[in-house]
């Protein structure tokens, strides 16, 4: 009995590395295409603040009294238009996270319903090429707070840039490289590579 | 701006040759109202007042991309002008010769300078160009105008060209595009006198950000001109 709950247990791990691996693979990606859309809302907020230091009245431009107004409208919509661009990759964040969380609520669950015939030597126990349950369940949990939290800070992020600040827009890549966390991110490839044998173990 | 749209009669028409167009669409008219020859029967289904209007609306469509790629062309020149003048700028009299020396290519000689303000110019003079052929095929539009009140009185016909524009509306909604073009490039004149000139940053800028953005074309210039292609049948609506 414990051994096919051990059985079902392991196959829903190597499912959920699975993704896990493609899920880092992905979130990387699509924060690459963040880092040029953050690039070209810094320009566009540093050309709105130039455009709020110049008296468009004392300068050659001044033939065209409506060019500040539409200069200004242009720019936002610019912004707007990156800024949508931006949600939408939060969107695909989203919806890797959410992949990810399911699927690790789903290994949880499947534990918890067969912890009256697991005992704590089975969950425990481990090889040289095949890693314990409960490490195994821990390192998956770390990966998804890791994620979850990721999405989190950067969508606040996000909404705080949402709200035109210029001083806030000026500095939008540095705070957005700013949540990187490489240290977490080496851990799930540290976990990946713990548990390459046991993932291409059928 | 999408792919170009195909149109078979070019456009260069001169405000002198009116008459001529005038005298072509009523000859055209002719043909539609007897049987349609051969020729026409070939070049397209549409003939007279409302062939004209689509070729032109394929014209407007095609100056607007020329003008789209002569801006994009425009401000790489102006960036170089404006980040030549910032760098040499930043070089105090004193150490000129060293610093030139040291930042190599960044800094551009005055005849480099000259080179690339000569560039602007040219490509202001060809969207001079682009304008004055806007001109033409408003003044082409306006003749059809008089045309549609000659052939069928002040109401004009009571079957639409295409959906339901008589050209009233044709010369409305490019009017408007006239209008947007022509204050652009009075801008863009000035922005040409000035951006080699200007030492503030922030003015620089935003000369820089004018020549980009263009602020003069609304937003709408662009749906004006969706919706003449649409009403001559050469945009589609999606699905």
């Amino acid at each position: 009995m414990s051994k096919s709950a051990l059985l079902t247990i392991h196959q829903a791990l190597r499912r959920s590395f699975h993704s896990l691996e493609n899920n880092q693979k992905l979130w990387k990606s699509v924060l690459a295409e963040c880092i040029p859309l953050m690039a070209s809302l810094e320009n566009l907020a540093e050309q709105s603040r130039a455009l709020s230091n110049v008296q468009i009245s004392n300068t050659p431009l001044k033939d065209f009294p409506e060019v500040e107004e539409l200069l200004r409208f242009k720019l936002s919509q610019a912004m707007d238009t990156v800024l949508c661009k931006l949600h939408e990759n939060m969107a695909s964040l989203q919806s890797l996270r959410d992949s990810l969380t399911n699927q690790v609520s789903t290994v949880v669950q499947l534990y918890e319903q067969n912890t009256d015939t697991l005992d704590l030597v089975t969950v425990t126990e481990r090889s040289a090429t095949i890693p314990s349950v409960v490490d195994m369940l821990e390192w998956l949990q770390d990966a998804e707070r890791h994620y979850r939290q990721q999405f989190v800070r950067r969508k606040t992020l996000l909404h705080a840039l949402s709200s035109g600040n210029l001083n806030f827009l000026a500095t939008a890549t540095k705070k957005w490289k700013e949540l990187d966390t490489p240290g977490a991110e080496d851990q799930i490839t540290d976990t990946l590579c713990k548990v390459s044998f046991f993932v291409e173990s059928s | 701006m999408e792919g170009k749209v195909n149109h078979t009669v070019s456009c260069d028409c001169s405000e002198t040759s009116v008459v001529l167009i005038l005298f072509c669409s009523l000859t055209a008219e002719f043909d539609l109202a007897g049987d349609v020859t051969n020729v026409n029967r070939k070049c397209s289904a549409v003939t007279g007042s409302g062939r004209k209007l689509k070729d032109n609306a394929a014209d407007w469509h095609n100056l607007m991309l020329r003008w789209e790629k002569l801006n994009d062309e425009g401000f790489t020149i102006a960036s170089n002008i404006v980040n030549a003048r910032r760098s040499s700028a930043s070089v105090s009299p004193l150490c000129s010769g060293e610093a030139e020396g040291s930042s190599g290519d960044l800094v551009l000689g005055n005849s480099a300078l000259r080179e690339e303000c000569e560039k602007l110019e040219d490509v202001v003079n060809k969207m001079a160009a682009i304008v004055a052929k806007m001109e033409r095929l408003m003044a082409s539009q306006r003749g059809l105008v008089d045309l549609e009140e000659f052939q069928f009185g002040p109401q004009g016909r009571k079957v639409p060209l295409f959906h339901g524009w008589n050209a009233k509306d044709f010369v409305s909604s490019c009017g408007l595009l006239l209008r947007s073009f022509t204050s652009e490039l009075r801008l863009k004149r000035v922005l040409l006198r000035e951006v080699a000139h200007c030492a503030d940053r922030d003015l620089s800028l935003v000369y820089l950000s004018c020549w980009l953005h263009q602020p003069l074309v609304p937003a709408r210039a662009r749906l004006a001109l969706e919706a003449v292609l649409l009403e001559t049948g050469q945009r589609h609506l999606p699905g």
